[in-house]
């Protein structure tokens, strides 16, 4: 919810609002609704379809989907190959195909996937 | 060496029956639930329609059931099955390996060298693996009584709750098996060394008895096995091995009559890929230790302990079950350690040993690899710390294992600016400071309880009995003079080692002991080769010693049907 772009009351009435009505059309808008306010691609123009596709089965986005816009994993790797203390686009698990959703998110705050075992690999992440 | 006189007659022995019973299959619970023979006659034997649709469970069944029927196991869902026109494409090989790891990469290479036509899928963008050693015995220089003086031993490790028959198995094959991974890694480009009986000093010798021994050692760090599975699919390539990356396997394909014919893979596009098999699928997956719901179930004690693997979600258990394979009862063997924080030598010696917050816990002649168990809890989910003073070099001289000088701890110490040889970077935690408080700060300890502990421990000390935990005297040091030392470890899951039910050809069995067709199950999906609360390190380097030796075993074995 970090970067929500419905003002904080907004949102608190919307949720209100949604529990109130419970039909299941209104659940599926209330969940795109979610979907737009958690989105943090969404402020910057971009709609659900662009990531989901027009089908009412919202099924989770493969990572193509990422790499359409945002180009070629093995391009992202050279450009953090300086992050210290060691490269997060290019380790030992994932080469550089590691999933871009195992560490960010779109719609909950991202996550450090290293963290827990390397404890002194402390990325920022967006 | 033969092993005739332990050729199996044709009944069913104790361990089998005994899984049989009380593992977890998709019909034992039916089975004991209609009384046993009326059961199995019942749904039949060979003509069990256990294909995706399922017609065993009752309709509307859509998760497993427990042993006893009585829980509904929400890891095990009932997949939907996969219909041939959400297939992309169709490819046919003689034999499947799925997983590119320690057991996997060497079972396809053992199956291409004995003519089969070979597919690897593999769930990482490369083959996958962990660990450093892998152990064989040297039968050229191992007395017979020996050997079997080492089974004895190995079977004693696992509480004799193992297979026999899988421990002899891997003691008269292991030495030929770990000596062809070794030739033929080198061959892909590994710098892989054979160091032989030296690295297995105590067990030279086994109830007297002579012993020699192939150690194969990917390494140093942090080239590791995963490295060497990576040259070794060099070779299996050159030999004709297809591997075909991101493509995780999700579902068998199995005929009505439930042999297994293949398995479905999901690429990255996420389109699906049919790979028929048309000698067999041998299932090499590893573990589950990131389930966290199946490790729950089957291995409680590590509820709070971390993980050393990514991603081993035990995909090849659900699949196995679903074609009928049977679980090892619950109370699987696990493996914990932590040989990065300091030296790996000096993690046995019988230090100071403190708990996360700074309490003495433990006579501290337990080794590293049984201290899980004392740090099961949340609060410690297995931290701890060995604590020790400036002369150590010379009072804990005369103890087993290796001390490393002051100079070479500087090698695992993250503050320290020296550079790191040999080692995982981000994995070392030793510490030194000039007294116990700054050390506590650095080793995330509560300073006044460590104080304390480390009063105490020297009162004790000074008494020359361990009136505390019952340590013997001549382990008993004081910690009084500047600079200390402290090693903070964190043992967490390298793997777990119980798997499903197989024979002595590592093919799958059902609930009524029967061969699955066309269904093999290596490395830690395999059954059989453990049974105790933790994973021995007696032979150092048996878990991927067992790996190797198993695939490539297999491998041949599945060629040649
Ligand atoms: C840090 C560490 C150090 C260790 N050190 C040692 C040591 O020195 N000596 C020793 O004997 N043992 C050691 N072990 C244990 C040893 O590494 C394991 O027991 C061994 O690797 C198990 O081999 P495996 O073939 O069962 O599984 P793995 O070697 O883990 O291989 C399984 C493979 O299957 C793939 N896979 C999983 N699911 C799917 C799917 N659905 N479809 C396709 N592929 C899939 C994985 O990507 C992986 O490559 C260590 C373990 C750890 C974690």
């Amino acid at each position: 919810m970090k970067r929500s772009i419905v003002p904080k009351p907004a949102t608190a009435l919307l949720a209100l609002l949604l529990v109130t009505l419970s039909g299941s059309g209104l659940a599926a808008a209330g969940k795109a609704a979610k979907g737009a306010r958690t989105s943090k691609h969404a402020g910057q123009g971009i709609t659900c379809a662009q990531c989901h596709g027009k089908s009412a089965k919202k099924d989770v986005v493969p990572m193509q989907q990422c790499l359409s816009c945002h180009g070629d994993t093995k391009d992202l790797a050279v450009r953090t190959a300086k992050v210290k203390p060691t490269n997060p686009h290019e380790n030992r698990h994932f080469g550089t195909e590691a999933d871009c959703n195992r560490c960010h998110h779109e719609h909950a705050t991202s996550e450090n996937l290293c963290l827990p075992c390397h404890q002194r690999f402390g990325f920022k992440v967006p | 060496m033969s092993q005739d006189h332990f050729q199996e007659d044709q009944e069913t022995d104790q361990y089998t029956k005994q899984v049989i019973e009380n593992g977890l299959s998709r019909r034992s619970f039916l089975s004991r639930a209609a009384g046993g023979a009326a059961a199995a006659g019942l749904f039949g034997l060979s003509s069990l329609p256990v294909a995706a649709a399922g017609t065993s469970e009752p309709k509307g069944l859509d998760f497993a059931k427990s042993s006893d029927g009585g829980a509904t196991l929400s890891f095990l869902p009932k997949p939907k099955p996969i219909r041939d026109r959400e297939i992309a494409e169709t490819l046919t090989f003689d034999v499947v390996v799925v997983g590119a790891g320690a057991s996997g990469v060497p079972a396809a290479l053992s199956a291409a060298e004995n003519g089969a036509k070979v597919a690897v899928i593999q769930k990482a963008p490369f083959a996958l693996s962990q660990g450093n050693t892998g152990s064989g015995v040297d039968l050229a220089t191992s007395e017979k009584a020996g050997i079997e003086a080492l089974v004895a031993r190995l079977i004693a490790d696992s509480n004799h709750r193992c297979n026999p028959k899988l421990i002899r198995q891997w003691a008269y094959n292991s030495g030929e098996a770990v000596r062809w991974v070794i030739d033929r890694a080198r061959q892909g480009g590994s710098p892989v060394v054979d160091q032989g009986s030296p690295v297995q000093r105590a067990i030279l010798k086994v109830n007297g008895y002579s012993m020699g021994y192939v150690t194969s050692f990917f390494g140093p760090k942090p080239y590791t096995t995963g490295d060497g599975m990576r040259h070794l699919a060099k070779t299996a390539e050159k030999a004709g091995v297809r591997f075909f990356y991101r493509m995780p396997a999700v579902q068998l394909v199995q005929n009505k009559a439930g042999e297994v014919l293949g398995v479905i893979a999901k690429g990255p596009n996420g389109k699906f890929t049919k790979f028929l098999a048309k000698k067999g699928v041998i299932l090499a997956t590893g573990d589950y230790q990131n389930n966290k719901a199946m490790s729950d179930y089957f291995v409680p004690d590590v509820k709070h302990l971390e993980r050393k693997q990514l991603d081993k979600t035990g995909d090849g258990f659900a699949m196995a079950y679903w074609a009928g394979g049977v679980f090892e009862p619950i109370g699987h063997t696990k493996m914990l350690h932590d040989f990065d924080a300091g030296p790996a030598s000096m993690c046995d010696m019988p230090f100071l040993a403190v708990d996360r917050k700074g309490r003495r816990f433990v006579n501290e002649t337990v080794e590293m690899s049984l201290l899980n168990n004392y740090l099961r809890d949340a609060e410690n989910a297995g931290h701890y710390s060995q604590i020790f003073d400036s002369n150590y070099m010379t009072q804990a001289a005369a103890w087993p294992g290796k001390l490393v000088p002051p100079e070479g701890l500087k090698n695992y110490m993250p503050d320290d600016p020296s550079p790191k040889k040999g080692v995982f970077e981000s994995q070392v935690n030793t510490h030194v400071a000039d007294t116990i408080e700054e050390l506590a700060v650095k080793i995330e300890a509560d300073p006044a309880t460590l104080a304390a502990t480390v009063r105490r421990y020297n009162e004790v000390v000074a008494s020359g009995k361990d009136s505390d935990f019952g340590k013997p005297a001549d382990r008993l040091i004081p910690v009084v003079k500047a600079p200390f030392y402290g090693i903070h470890r964190r043992v967490r899951v390298s793997a777990i080692c119980s798997g499903m039910l197989v024979n002595e050809n590592h093919q799958a069995l059902n609930a009524d002991g029967k061969p699955i067709k066309g269904l093999f199950l290596i490395g830690n999906l395999g059954g059989g080769f453990y049974g105790g609360v933790d994973y021995p390190l007696t032979v150092f380097g048996l878990s991927l010693g067992r790996c190797y030796t198993f695939g490539y075993l297999t491998g041949r074995h599945v060629a040649k049907l």
